[in-house]
């Protein structure tokens, strides 16, 4: 056990000299890396962004009545007790004066809505039924649009809808490129341990004369692979940083014009673990790879 | 200590380094290879390190046979031999005591330890002054001496050595013949691929004479 730690622990200094001997190649690698691992990682936090953009917007559907302006007093009757009925949680009348008002307060129209001669907002219902599966919406608003006097009903909730179905495809399309990040990330790594254990071949091939086991000859590899992989993760951070130092004006600008107050947030603690976790592993994986492969073919060319 | 018996070794090619090769070498020996160039002197020591696999016949070190030992259990028994080439072996990317430490570094020691080990072996072989030399700096016969010393800082029970004094001169071959003379004496099994004939007159011990892969005794 001590024997095993002590080897670890000269394993550890011995990948820590190979990556300060060459510290340009290390630097290029990480860079590499770290690019290739920022593109999935800066979707992943954008359509974090999103997603979070999305939940600040009523998740609770509703269901907007217009009524139609030449509607009688009795029609009128008529849709508030339906309205009344057990299948509607709430429902609320929206007079179209108070409609127009805060349509000029919220979206500061004041001087156009001013400027009109008539109002040509319809009196209107806003009901939230108590229902949320898509089909029962669905035929709460064509039964209520049925109803006389009605002109049109709208279901708020098919537009925050088809965004979560959007964002879905996002979610699927990120997994999908890191995936292929990975894939990208052992090669980078394979592919430099390779070139190292070709540059060592003679202390390979000496360090078995006398009595290395395949282990003890892979183990700085490994380490030098590992390492790899946490400098590409940190060099991913630092292109996040850059690109999101770069984007927050911006960003907030055009929330900004949509009244919105929005910070870009940077990864939780959790994720930048997790992030550099993964990139640890797959650069060791890249390295084991490589390393058996490569040792194989040192023994064969002797 | 080390017994083949029938061993033929024919490398891919067709070439038969070693014919029905029969002999014993017991614990605490001097023997001396002998023999023209080609004649199977350095198969029969890579034979013994498990470096080449015979063709057919057993050859066994220390009651295990060698040759058909597991890949992984190899290094093991490597540990247990000190190997020294004609060539070296050396490594250039590391000083004189880097290189002498490399075998304890492999078996796993405490490295202060090992440090003082290698410090003893060097300061036997006289390159004390040069421990933080490289090897590249040294001379045939300093850099021979590097080897040697490598080959002894684990302490092996068997020494096999490839031409140890083929590329030096008298004086240099001398003292190393010297060397294991003394190592002879502490009770190390030593086996020396030679064609050094004054060495061989010089420290006594046994002769095994090999002719085209073919193993005859001579009294020295």
């Amino acid at each position: 056990m001590i024997g095993w730690l002590r080897h670890q622990k000269h394993a550890l200094a011995a990948a820590l000299r190979r990556l300060g001997a060459h510290p340009v190649a290390t630097l290029l690698t990480a860079l590499a890396m770290g690019v290739a691992i920022s593109l999935p990682g800066g979707l992943y936090l954008g359509l974090g962004h999103l997603d979070r953009l999305a939940g600040d917007l009523p998740a609770q559907p509703e269901i907007s009545i217009f009524l139609d302006a030449e509607a009688s007093n009795a029609q009128k009757q008529a849709i508030a007790v339906r309205l009344k009925q057990p299948d509607i949680a709430e429902a609320r009348y929206v007079p179209k004066d108070v409609a127009l008002a805060a349509l000029s307060e919220a979206q500061d129209l004041t001087d156009i809505t001013a400027g009109l001669t008539q109002n040509p907002l319809p009196d209107a219902w806003v009901a939230r039924p108590h229902t949320a599966s898509r089909e029962e919406l669905a035929r709460i608003a064509a039964e209520l649009g049925k109803l006389q006097g009605v002109a049109e009903t709208h279901l708020d909730s098919q537009w925050a809808e088809r965004l979560q179905a959007a964002l879905a495809i996002g979610r699927t399309g990120v997994w999908l490129l890191a995936g292929l990040f990975a894939i990208a990330l052992v090669a980078i790594s394979g592919n430099a341990i390779r070139a190292q254990v070709l540059a060592r071949r003679d202390e390979i091939l000496v360090s078995r004369l006398i009595g290395a086991t395949d282990r003890y000859i892979r183990r700085p590899f490994l380490y030098v692979g590992a390492l790899q992989g946490l400098l590409g993760g940190l060099a991913a951070g630092g292109v996040l940083a850059v690109v999101g130092t770069l984007l927050r004006a911006p960003v907030e600008h055009l929330a900004g014009l949509y009244g919105s107050v929005f910070h870009l947030l940077p990864p939780s603690a959790i994720e930048i673990v997790a992030v550099l976790g993964l990139t640890t592993l797959f650069g060791w994986l890249g390295a084991w790879l490589s390393v058996t492969r490569a040792l194989h073919q040192v023994e064969a060319a002797r | 200590m080390i017994q083949f018996s029938q061993v033929t070794k024919r490398y891919p090619g067709g070439h038969e380094a070693l014919s029905g090769v029969n002999l014993a070498i017991e614990k605490g020996e001097l023997v001396f290879l002998t023999g023209h160039s080609g004649a199977g002197k350095s198969t029969l020591l890579k034979l013994i390190a498990a470096i080449e696999r015979p063709t057919s016949g057993m050859v066994s070190v220390s009651g295990q046979n060698v040759g058909r030992l597991p890949q992984r259990a190899i290094p093991y028994l490597r540990r247990n031999i000190g190997l020294i080439f004609q060539d070296h072996k050396l490594l250039f990317d590391r000083n004189v005591i880097e290189n002498v430490v490399l075998p304890l570094d492999i078996a796993g020691l405490d490295r202060r330890e090992s440090l003082k080990r290698a410090r003893a072996v060097i300061d036997k072989v006289g390159l004390l002054k040069r421990e933080k030399a490289n090897p590249v700096s040294l001379s045939g016969g300093e850099q021979q001496r590097l080897c040697i010393a490598r080959a002894l800082v684990s302490r092996p029970a068997l020494l096999l050595a490839d031409e140890p004094t083929g590329n030096l001169d008298a004086g240099y071959a001398a003292d190393i013949m010297t060397m294991f003379r003394d190592f002879h004496q502490v009770g190390t099994t030593l086996v020396i691929a030679t064609h050094d004939d004054r060495a061989i007159t010089v420290l006594g011990g046994r002769t095994l004479q090999l002719d085209h892969g073919k193993i005859g005794e001579a009294a020295a």
